[in-house]
């Protein structure tokens, strides 16, 4: 009896000894690292990068802008102009704040730790591309207080004119630009490599997307602020150091396997909402109007003829889906893409355009007919297709010297050349008014008679930051715009 | 187990006495009912451990100690009573049969046994055959409309799907809310892992399923902190206490005991359909539209119509293409035990099978169980029991959820689609649908469907020894661990993965406990009659959990049901944690003659999931109770019983594990229209990713606290004829462990963090009594009654809204809202003017659009109350349960969609005139018109709102007749010349009527299953109706 109270009372109190320093100390997170390196938010940075430009917005750009038309879902609404604060708030969430920007912020974090500028360079750069993207989608967004994690969770609002312009206390878009192509050139401890799904590590073509940016951001802001747009394109022009060929275009690289496609690859012939899109009539139309040869390499024709439906258009959906028309492997690559992001044929284009209306120097025709001939190039047609159409379309490809009809033309072959980028030739029409569209069929939303100027707020983020007004409309220009 | 806990009991009444001389008692004990003697009445002799029983004619023979002896008699079902032996060698006592169940014994926290009257807190207690052979296998279900202060709602009518309790309201943001649930002393894991994202995935089960309601023996619900606190962080939520059957109280004999039952379900609650108008828009034809919004049948011209598949039918009506869709399910229970005994030696083996097959087809939930278990009292006095239970539950559900989904899908079938009688998929396999980018119902039933495969073993082992007379040492270890083997299949062709997937996970999940506990008692301490018991435990914790999953998709061998047929396996990996937990507690409960009761509970928790320097807390409770009857020797026909309690609690809970801080993880983006998962594959090369987590830890974490109050009373009238017992409860949650939704233009979407105050109040009645006694004919009711209002008071500076976690609509958010009822849904409200009018737009005659961010939906019931008549005559017995769910809100995808689509009955009225949206138009500052702008029936009905609109939502009030069960028992006498000891025979059926005013169809739904989201039907499966017979012997 006494040894069993003996036993027991022992274990007992053994028991109650038990260290519990070490029997609690078993709280390290086995499933997810609290550090990485540059190179794994590098190639996941560009991928939302890519994402952000190329998903949701890209086929809302493209259908709001008669390049496709909305057969269904959510793209059936936005042909319409129905657009609203439900729209685009994984665009907003997923793959540019808490996708590609904060990967970014935290990337150059880690670089300027590991003393790898040329990561943070490049983290610069396109966070530039990035938050351009979202304010001329969004207008007014946070910026200058965005992506500080705890030290802030209601960031305010910036203004657009204070995002693109800076202030004493809001560095602009374009000296975040100069910042990161500064940092290219400095002494780098790691160098990125494959993880570079865009230059794979090439930074010299980095450099010059910076500056091809930043020509990019001042044709956007030119209508607003003519002054300085042209002091940033003259800057630019000065350092002659900007995309000069197709070679050097910023093109996010994906692949051809399932959970590595781009974007548009998926949603165009691969997902359950691959019946939500088809080609625009309009598209095919304004195309045939110029015999453009490029539609067949833009667009599907699997029957032999176009099949499409016009914009806005309520009736019976041509069948099967099989014969419809659609995005072809020049936008797609059979998931490869590449989603591109900056072009030569663009740069080419916000050259002749700034001749045009802000009077930089040079030709702008030259500038005009390089933009053709690079997308053309870039489509594969060869310099001696590319010079039969030239001869055949001579009106076409040829600037006439008056101004505004000048510009209609730029644009109209810009909006051509960015088949498959969407948001581009929304912001381009924005701003111009070029190419012109006729309204779409039974137009709705907010407002029918306007085509969308802006996305409204993500109603999920009006909930949760007070900072953000409620109820600004797609009908609404942004400040740009105004 | 059982038997050591008994100790308790009697330690508790202790008395020490010497005895000078001894002697024999004789005597006999009977019912006040009948003048039958009572077998198997528990003599004890008052604070010693010994006593006898009695015989099978009620008499007794006992050697006692002296005349100051107290015997205490004591049977379920009877009134305890107590007699001082005196000069007396014969006694016979008449105990009063207690239909009221006042003064029974209670299972309470770390299965410590109480009186009833002694307790400070409600506790509730349900008898094993309230919740077997009820044409329901799972036990949540069979307690529904049973138990005050208890909301439970079932996910469907899928078999196995899970049921959601909630005790007392909810008190945690993001924590489990869920009680714990103890089956023989045994922490029991009630989990529902969700593998897949809760708004298209199956329902897997809450783990509670594995426990046979045949095996139930008693389950005793503690609701409140205070009733729990011993448990721990826990129990904050509350505790189910479940015993199973044993052979305790078999007097030595050895019975074997058979049960069966078949049962058979049909789907139930469906809404009803218009017939007129079938396939098409705007009154033509159309092949693809998923509305029924095309002619009127007999329309000339549409006799036939081509199928978007190239088949010409007729264009009618199949008014029945929905209800068609399901089959008829049966539920088979199967059950043996055998068990022998008495209170210290006894052994207990039991096999459990129910087989079930649902109402959709190919659904299936299966289970086996098969426990062994006893208790031994040694010769040296040492005690020890263990019990060890195994079971297998296999299941096989259908994916669920708006979209690519049967489910989704079943909701857009045209009136005259022919859903069932026609092919669904051709020669080779593709699905044969109207609609060319979804699948065909029935194809996805057998291509698209999760099987989970669960082992589970749980078990306890208990050694304990009475070092003297006072004093006594208890060591328990308790285990309960399963493996859930999974396999999620979605064929090549499957709407949502059209090049088809496969997922294969395990999921692995153990706990182990060891509560150490030294319990000490004395009679007349301090002063003559207070006795006194003072316990001191200690716990160990841990809690392990692995989930290792490998995810291919792109499939390339069709129908090949194997991983290896995939080409892509991004998703793959592995995830685990581990968290321990040691507790030290101790309680003194304190009873003065019997009628006023005193208990002080204390517990100190250190968690691994806390700061490690900062990982220590207590919690304290005390708890009163006072019998008035007692006290004041209140001896009266009308007022036979008085007692008021009282208590006040507050627990502390701890955090999950890896909240401190802010981790990365494997990059992806993108959803269903498009994705990545890094690594990815580029250009021959395979690229890692990494992205940072959504979540923002926290370094400063500390526990939550609920708080929490009770006020009560039990009174017992006419000879305890009638019983009443009330209680008003108040908690308030305080320091919550939260996930704060920060702007997600911080880079993030989460910030833990410790914020927050909610409270709850409510007041629970229970009342129950012998309506009507004549002859052999008995009506006994029992009604309860449960109101509860939650309150979120504060979430966190800034923040006044706030996402409960979990899968998620943008713009249908199940949230949390300063000034609102937890788990209030969040999304678009039409715009109203000051005076409510909802405000039209003038160019279309369509609502203006919708402001975001508003409350739109409340899923909290007002009240809910449960009414249990049972009559008996003879040896019949029936038993009627009605009850009923007042107010709160559901948010129904599938009335949406079925409305726009034109579906429903009353689309169909009046289809060919025009309508008008009802609502005012602005024609200047601050004044209105009535709308008077005309519009199609299709346009006026999609008008009114979409999927994610507040026209989703409807009013969740439902009366129901949950229950009924007729039990026949064979006449003894016609059973003496056979083997058995007992025999009846039953029939049962649940469901078997309902009325829902505000909702065209069973509102008692929820799509995401047990957890924190409820008041969703987004796409899941209906309910069913359930009825079969069974029967029990003994042998």
């Amino acid at each position: 009896m006494k040894a069993i109270n003996n036993i027991i009372l022992g274990a007992a109190l053994s028991l109650l000894a038990t260290s519990c320093g070490e029997f609690l100390d078993i709280n390290e997170n086995p499933n997810n690292p609290e550090a990485v390196t540059p190179e794994l938010l590098l190639s996941s940075g560009l991928a939302g990068a890519a994402f952000a430009n190329n998903n949701e917005l890209n086929r809302f750009g493209s259908t709001v802008i008669s390049v496709t038309a909305g057969a269904a879902g959510s793209p059936s609404a936005y042909d319409i102009y129905d657009i609203d604060g439900d729209d685009f708030g994984n665009q907003w969430r997923f793959e540019l704040y808490g996708g590609s920007l904060i990967a970014f912020e935290d990337m150059i974090a880690a670089a300027d730790e590991l003393g790898a500028p040329a990561y943070s360079g490049i983290g610069k750069i396109m966070q530039a591309y990035n938050f351009a993207l979202a304010t001329d989608t969004w207008g007014d967004v946070p910026y200058s207080e965005a992506l500080g994690g705890l030290e802030n969770t209601q960031p305010a609002l910036d203004s657009q004119e204070d995002i693109y312009k800076g202030t004493d206390q809001i560095q602009s878009l374009f000296d975040l630009v100069r910042e990161g192509i500064d940092d290219l050139a400095g002494e780098s401890t790691l160098m990125p490599g494959q993880d570079d799904i865009v230059y794979d590590g090439d930074l010299d073509k980095w450099r010059r997307a910076g500056y091809t940016l930043m020509l990019k951001m001042a044709n956007t802001i030119s209508y607003r602020e003519p002054a300085l747009a042209t002091t940033i394109i003259n800057e630019v022009l000065q350092a002659n150091d900007y995309i000069m060929s197709n070679e050097d275009d910023l093109n996010v690289r994906f692949g051809t396997s399932q959970g590595s496609y781009a974007p548009i690859h998926e949603w165009t012939n691969v997902s359950t909402f691959a019946g939500d899109l088809i080609i625009s009539t309009r598209f095919v139309n304004l195309l045939n109007s110029k015999n453009d040869p490029r539609l067949p390499i833009f667009v599907t024709a699997p029957t032999g003829s176009y099949v499409t439906i016009d914009n806005g258009f309520a009736g019976q959906r041509p069948l099967p889906q099989t014969s419809w028309s659609r995005f072809n492997t020049y936008v797609t690559g059979g998931g490869a893409g590449p989603v591109r992001l900056l072009t030569n044929f663009q740069r080419a284009f916000i050259l002749a355009e700034s001749v045009v209306r802000l009077g930089i120097a040079g030709d702008a025709n030259e500038y005009y007919q390089e933009g053709i001939r690079a997308s053309m190039s870039l489509a594969g047609l060869s310099s001696a297709q590319i010079d039969a159409y030239f001869a055949a379309n001579a009106d076409e490809v040829t600037l006439s010297g008056n101004a505004e009809e000048d510009l209609e033309k730029i644009i109209t072959q810009k909006y051509i050349a960015w088949t498959g980028n969407g948001v581009e030739q929304w912001t381009d029409w924005r701003r111009t008014g070029y190419p012109t569209l006729a309204p779409h069929q039974n137009a709705g939303g907010i407002d029918p008679n306007q085509r969308p100027l802006r996305a409204q707020y993500v109603s999920q983020e009006v909930n949760r930051n007070p900072n953000f007004p409620n109820n600004v409309f797609p009908n609404v220009p942004v400040w740009w715009n105004e | 187990m059982k038997r050591v806990l008994l100790c308790y009991l009697l330690l508790l009444f202790g008395v020490q006495g010497v005895w000078a001389q001894s002697k024999t008692v004789t005597g006999r004990v009977t019912s006040s009912d009948e003048p039958e003697g009572i077998p198997g009445v528990n003599i004890l002799i008052k604070g010693s451990g010994s006593g006898t029983t009695t015989d099978l004619d009620g008499g007794f023979s006992l050697e006692v100690g002296s005349n100051d002896a107290v015997l205490v008699f004591s049977f379920v079902g009877y009134t305890t009573k107590e007699e001082r032996v005196g000069n007396r060698s014969e006694i016979n006592v008449v105990l009063k049969s207690d239909l009221s169940e006042l003064g029974e014994v209670i299972v309470t926290a770390q299965g410590i046994e109480r009186d009833e009257r002694s307790l400070g807190y409600a506790v509730q207690s349900i008898k094993g055959d309230m919740v077997s052979q009820k044409s329901e296998p799972n036990l949540l279900n069979s307690l529904q409309g049973k138990l005050t202060g208890v909301n439970i709602v079932g996910a469907s009518g899928a078999p196995g799907s899970s049921t959601n309790i909630n005790i007392r309201g909810i008190t945690s943001f993001t924590g489990s809310n869920q009680p714990l649930i103890v089956v023989d002393g045994i922490i029991f894991n009630n989990d529902t892992d969700n593998t897949q994202n809760t708004l298209f995935g199956s329902q897997p089960s809450n783990r509670l399923n594995d426990i046979a309601p045949e095996s139930i023996e008693s389950v005793n619900v503690l609701k409140g902190p205070a009733a729990s606190v011993l448990y721990g962080s826990r129990a904050s939520a509350g505790a189910i206490v479940i015993t199973t059957k044993s052979g305790a109280g078999l007097e030595n004999k050895t019975e074997v005991t058979v049960t069966s039952s078949v049962n058979v379900q049909n789907v139930y609650g469906l809404p009803k359909f218009q017939n007129q108008y079938g396939q098409g828009t705007q009154n033509d034809f159309n092949n693809t539209a998923t509305g029924s919004w095309g002619p009127a049948f007999g329309t000339p011209g549409f006799e036939n119509v081509e199928t978007s598949f190239g088949t010409t039918v007729p264009y009618q009506a199949y008014p029945n293409n929905i209800i068609d869709f399901y089959q008829q399910g049966r539920i088979i229970q199967n059950g043996v035990s055998i068990a022998s005994g008495d209170r210290d030696d006894n052994f207990i083996v039991a096999v459990n099978t129910s087989l079930q097959d649902g109402i959709i087809p190919n659904s299936t939930f299966d289970r086996y169980n098969v426990q062994i278990g006893g208790n031994k009292k040694l010769n040296n006095g040492v005690k020890v029991g263990g019990n060890v239970t195994y079971v297998k539950s296999s299941s096989r559900n259908t994916l669920t959820g708006n979209g690519g989904s049967a489910f989704g899908q079943i909701t857009r079938i045209p009136r005259s689609f022919d859903l069932v009688g026609m092919p669904f998929q051709d020669d080779l396999g593709n699905s044969l649908f109207y609609n060319p980018t979804q699948n065909h119902p029935l194809w996805s039933l057998e291509n698209e469907y999760l099987e989970s495969n669960v082992d589970r073993v749980f078990g306890n082992f208990t050694v304990g020894y009475d070092v003297s007379d006072w004093l006594n040492i208890t060591y328990r270890v308790t285990a309960d661990t399963y493996t859930d083997r999974r396999k999620d299949i979605a064929r090549i062709g499957s709407a949502r993965t059209p090049a088809g997937s496969i997922a294969e996970d395990m999921l692995y999940r153990s706990e182990l406990n060891g509560d150490l506990m030294i319990t000490a008692s004395k009679s007349n301490f301090l002063a003559e009659g207070l006795d006194a018991t003072l316990l001191l435990g200690q716990n160990l914790n841990q809690r392990n959990f692995q989930g290792i999953g490998v995810f291919g998709s792109a499939l390339n061998v069709p129908f090949f049901d194997n991983v290896s047929s995939a080409s892509v396996f991004t998703g793959s990996g592995e995830s685990s944690s581990v968290r321990r937990l040691i507790g030290h507690y101790a309680q003194l409960a304190l009873a003065y003659n019997d009628y006023l009761f005193l208990e002080l509970s204390g517990r100190v928790d250190q968690s691994s999931t806390l700061p490690a320097g900062n990982n220590a807390y207590f919690y304290p409770s005390v708890a009163t109770s006072f019998v008035l009857t007692d006290a004041l020797n209140i001896e009266s026909d009308f007022l036979s019983y008085a007692k008021l309690r009282a208590s006040a609690a507050r627990v502390g809970r701890d955090a999950d594990p890896y909240l401190l801080n802010t981790f990365y993880g494997t990059a992806g983006f993108g959803n269903n229209l498009a994705s990545i998962t890094f690594p990815i594959g580029v250009g021959g090369a395979n690229i890692p990713g990494f992205l940072p987590g959504a979540r923002l830890g926290s370094e400063q974490l500390t526990p939550e606290f609920v708080t929490s109050y009770e006020v009560g009373g039990n009174v017992g009238l006419f000879n305890n004829r009638l019983s009443i017992d009330a209680a008003y409860f108040f908690t308030r949650s305080t320091n919550q462990i939260f996930n704060v939704a920060v702007s997600n233009s911080s880079g993030y979407d989460l910030q833990t963090t410790n914020v927050g105050e909610m409270v709850n109040q409510g007041i629970e009645l229970e009342l129950s009594g012998t309506v009507l006694q004549a002859g052999q004919f008995t009506w006994d009711l029992g009604l309860n009654f449960t109101r509860i209002r939650n309150e979120v008071r504060e979430i966190a500076p800034g923040v006044d809204q706030s996402g409960i976690p979990g899968d998620g609509f943008i713009g249908l958010t199940p949230s949390i809202v300063v000034g609102q009822p937890y788990g209030v849904i969040v999304g678009n409200q039409m715009q109203r003017n000051g005076d409510g009018e909802l405000l039209i737009n003038p160019l279309t005659g369509a609502y203006q659009p919708t402001l975001a961010g508003q409350v739109i939906a409340n899923p909290q019931p007002d009240w809910l109350a449960g009414l249990m008549n049972t009559f008996y005559y003879k040896n019949f017995t029936l038993g009627v349960l009605i009850d009923t769910r007042q107010g709160g809100d559901i948010y129904s995808f599938g009335m949406v969609d079925q409305r726009n689509g034109g579906a429903l009955e009353m689309t169909g009225v009046d289809r060919e005139l025009p309508r008008v949206l009802p609502g005012v138009i602005e024609v200047g500052e601050g004044q209105y018109v009535p709308n008077n702008i005309q519009v199609p029936a299709q346009t006026y009905w999609a008008g009114l709102g979409g999927l994610i609109s507040e026209s989703g939502v409807y009013d969740a009030t439902v009366y129901r007749l949950r229950e009924v069960s007729l039990s026949y028992s064979l006449p003894r006498r016609f059973l003496e010349r056979t083997p058995f000891g007992d025999a009846s025979i039953g029939f049962s059926g649940r469901n078997l009527w309902f009325f829902a005013p505000g909702f065209p169809g069973d509102p008692e739904l929820n799509s995401q299953g047990a957890g924190n989201i409820q008041g969703l039907d987004l796409n899941g499966v209906p309910n069913t109706r359930n009825y079969g017979v069974n029967i029990r012997f003994t042998l």
